[in-house]
């Protein structure tokens, strides 16, 4: 297929197994066809603190970091770190939003109220989707860890890829229990 | 699994891989015989990968080695042997390495195969960095030539081309890669592998190998005047580096000039702002091809240098355009002015292609399809979360009991006790409300700042450091204090690994517990520090399950305290406690929970202790079993026996 250019921003928490999400889709993709480009973050910047990752593909792409207001689908895996990459979303409102309903409260600091979060959102765009994703984790699953995969599950409805070339990637990564729990993850995704 | 990865594969096949597993890749394809490192984010996964597959795919000889100065010259000597060889390491690493790459870069083997490549990774916005530093002006101290890769792609290509070069000029060559080249993914199509073979013509003469004062001025005259040389006419005629979009028109009469990823950051701001401008993209970043510039220059009313961190390019560009008498406007950061007015783009941090399509918005005046500085202006009441150590991270602990032992030390002396901080992820103990850091510079330097206030002052001074940090670049600093009788405490956070950077084993990392162990002889901590004549304690966490391990760590530490304040001695304890990132990869972490009939909301555990585990939910403490990772530690500190031990999910 041909696309000139397509962004996904991932952020999240380190730790969070945002960079394992990141290799497997981007490794589907290229299995696909498309040239694909990811940035990573690794070291001190992951221990416990805000990660941003971005996937992109295309052939009229070439750095591994979009522009501002370009981003064809944000992704966070943890609710409240959506706002620390809206500028990414296109002014036009057509930005996926993909957000984790996974909430990691902080110490001494307000945690954003749902309100303030949709009140902004709403502005921002018109394609939100909350994913209670650890739930779906622990009461179809019964791990914790699928809760990316879920995720992942979701967003194929909206980018070019057959679900088969995402089970060959996952088989890249996962073995025996693991790989079939994710599998299963996956369809519940899906099945959103 | 990094075997199949990055040895399996057929010639043309495409590859998803890292800039960093590029760069393996294409040193495999060049025959690498030898390769040495010392971990550093953003380098690192080039020797864990080496590391990994050396044996099964034939090379020599792969180590991590205990600093960058010993690896540059293990690699270097292979190199005068006839080794194709290469040595990596991050931006710092270089500042390590640099005493034995000057001598290294102006002798010459005469071994025809001879090959080095340094692979230096710097780390831009330092992202996993104690400093933001630029590498590329060691290139004009070193005198050796330079390649730039700007993606994953290039690392592959540029790699082979790095050791081709340095084969032929008898030159060390440099690979200069950033945290968004290193730690980018992208397809890589792949050639063939070449083995590894050296072949034994080891010449002993004394003009070849030695630096020594005879004849090194010949042979740095030889350096300059012939390699030097011979490299720059490689540079001219490079393709490497290449005009991009050669006929590309546009109405300022611009023309770009970059290298590495800003290359990447110069395509997307173009191509965002439909505007069309030849590129001169600089691969071969040293020494400069100065005919190609001057060609491009010529061509051109406007030029914009577009480089991240300082003004390598611009600085010689600007002479090369006075010394060809060039009359063209060279837009950039004015590296004379040092004024933020003056600059169309930051010397300070990372740039990426918003902030190089803003400056290109500044010199041409277009209007953008998007208001960038309408979105930059716009702002959200974002979670302030600070980097914090991971939840059961021995570093917590120790840094709990020392508060608590300082906090004792304090009011039954009177004294002050100053904190000197080191590299690794304690050194996030430096911030509130632990905040122990009074002094910290770089790698090792913990025990000698120490040294610096303790022996001018009655306050108790404490040098922090792990036990990788130590090996690497502690024990000098630590035998100086011994025999200067240095009244310090030393409090080595031993984790058993060089924790920050993905743990990896160092000298002392227990071998049972990593691939390569069996053939490696770990060195016992204790047992070394007898030898130098400190007096010296250990703890260790999980030696005794009778005995709380927090108290009689907060315990162990007031009381060396105290004797070093009374005794005026240097003492080092050695507090033995596992990174818990890899332990819970040995066993399943046993996951705690709140009994909440217990728990009174008392905050110990997560306002005092901090566990990012543990946060507060209305009346009472709430742990997230996605984050424990079961250390324990919150059993022992809670007043109200209200955490137990629950069966993971």
């Amino acid at each position: 297929m041909n696309i000139d250019s397509y962004t996904i921003v991932f952020t999240g928490l380190g730790g969070q197994g945002l960079i394992r999400l990141l290799q497997i889709l981007g490794n589907a993709l290229m299995i696909e066809g498309y040239k694909v480009m990811t940035s990573e973050t690794h070291g001190l910047s992951q221990r416990g603190g805000k990660v941003t990752c971005f996937l992109r593909l295309g052939n009229k792409m070439h750095a591994p970091i979009p522009i501002i207001g370009t981003a064809d689908m944000i992704i966070a895996l943890e609710e409240s770190t959506i706002l620390d990459v809206l500028k990414f979303v296109k002014p036009d409102k057509t930005t996926n939003l993909i957000i984790s309903t996974y909430e990691k409260h902080e110490i001494g600091i307000e945690y954003p109220s749902l309100e303030y979060l949709l009140e902004i959102l709403f502005k921002n765009s018109d394609n939100i989707h909350f994913i209670p994703a650890k739930e779906i984790a622990v009461k179809f699953l019964g791990n914790l860890k699928t809760m990316n995969i879920v995720i992942l599950g979701y967003i194929l409805r909206f980018l070019p890829i057959k679900r088969e070339v995402v089970e060959d990637s996952l088989n890249e990564y996962f073995s025996g229990k693991k790989l079939e729990m994710n599998l299963k993850a996956l369809s519940e995704g899906q099945k959103l | 699994m990094s075997y199949n990865k990055i040895v399996k594969g057929k010639t043309g096949e495409e590859k998803f891989f890292l800039g960093n597993e590029a760069i393996v890749r294409g040193a495999l394809e060049s025959g690498i015989d030898v390769y040495t490192y010392y971990p550093g984010t953003p380098s690192s996964e080039v020797g864990e990968t080496f590391m990994e597959i050396f044996k099964e795919v034939g090379m020599k000889w792969v180590e991590r080695s205990i600093n960058e100065k010993v690896a540059i010259e293990v690699t270097g000597a292979a190199y005068a042997r006839g080794a194709t060889a290469m040595v990596g390491m991050k931006n710092v690493g270089l500042n390590v390495a640099s005493d034995p790459l000057f001598a290294l870069a102006t002798t010459r083997p005469k071994n025809k195969n001879s090959a080095m490549v340094i692979l230096v990774a710097d780390d831009p916005q330092q992202h996993s960095s104690a400093v933001e530093m630029d590498s590329r002006y060691f290139l004009k101290i070193f005198k050796i030539p330079a390649l730039e890769p700007s993606n994953p792609l290039e690392c592959l290509e540029f790699t082979k081309e790095a050791f081709k070069i340095s084969r032929e000029l008898k030159l060390p060559v440099i690979l200069r890669a950033v945290t968004m080249v290193s730690h980018a993914r992208s397809n890589v199509v792949i050639g063939e592998i070449k083995p590894s073979e050296i072949e034994d013509a080891f010449d002993l003469s004394k003009e070849v190998n030695v630096a020594l004062r005879l004849y090194f001025l010949e042979l740095k005259e030889e350096h300059i005047y012939h390699r030097l040389n011979k490299a720059l006419e490689m540079s001219e005629t490079s393709s490497l580096n290449k005009i991009v979009n050669e006929n590309a028109k546009n109405q300022f009469d611009l023309g770009i000039i970059t290298s590495g990823v800003s290359y990447s950051y110069v395509c997307e701001a173009l191509d965002f702002l439909d505007l069309e401008a030849p590129i001169l993209k600089i691969g071969f970043i040293n020494p400069l091809p100065e005919r190609k510039i001057v060609e491009f220059l010529k061509q051109f009313k406007q030029i914009f240098v577009i480089e991240e961190n300082d003004t390598f390019l611009e600085t010689q560009i600007l002479a090369i355009a006075q010394k060809n008498k060039l009359n063209v406007k060279i837009h950039g950061k004015d590296p004379f002015s040092y004024s933020k007015e003056n600059t169309l783009l930051p010397m300070v941090g990372e740039l990426n292609p918003t902030k190089v399509a803003l400056a290109l918005l500044k010199i041409t005046n277009l209007k953008p399809r998007i208001d960038l500085n309408q979105i930059n202006d716009k702002k959200y009441n974002v979670l302030a979360r600070k980097p914090i150590l991971c939840a059961g991270c021995p570093h917590r602990t120790t840094g709990y009991a020392l508060q608590k032992a300082v906090k004792k030390i304090k009011s039954d002396t009177g004294k002050d006790v100053y904190f000197f901080q080191d590299i690794g992820c304690y050194t996030l103990l430096a911030l509130s409300p632990f905040s122990f850091a009074n002094v910290k510079y770089c790698m090792g330097s913990s025990i000698a700042l120490a040294q610096g206030v303790a022996h001018t002052s009655g306050s108790l001074s404490i040098a922090i450091i792990g036990d990788g940090t130590f090996f690497h670049s502690g024990i000098p600093a630590l035998l100086n204090g011994v025999y200067n009788k240095a009244p310090i405490l030393v409090l080595i956070l031993d984790n058993g690994w060089i924790g920050m950077t993905g743990q990896q084993p160092h000298q002392g990392s227990d071998t049972r517990y990593y691939k390569e162990g069996s053939s490696k002889i770990a060195i016992n901590l204790e047992d070394f520090l007898h030898g130098t004549g400190a007096y010296v304690s250990t703890i260790k966490h999980y030696e005794n399950n009778d005995e709380k391990y927090f108290p009689k760590l907060r315990k162990l530490i007031y009381e060396k305290g105290l004797d070093v304040i009374e005794n005026r001695i240097l003492h080092v304890i050695i507090i033995k406690d596992e990174c818990i990132q890899k332990t819970i990869k040995r066993q399943a972490p046993a996951i705690r929970v709140i009994d909440t009939e217990l728990c009174n909301n008392c905050g110990i555990c997560f306002s005092k202790f901090l566990c990012p585990a543990i946060d507060s939910r209305k009346d009472f403490a709430y742990i997230d079993p996605l984050l424990c990772l079961g250390c324990g530690i919150c059993v022992e500190i809670c007043p109200n026996n209200a955490i137990k031990t629950e069966e993971p999910l």
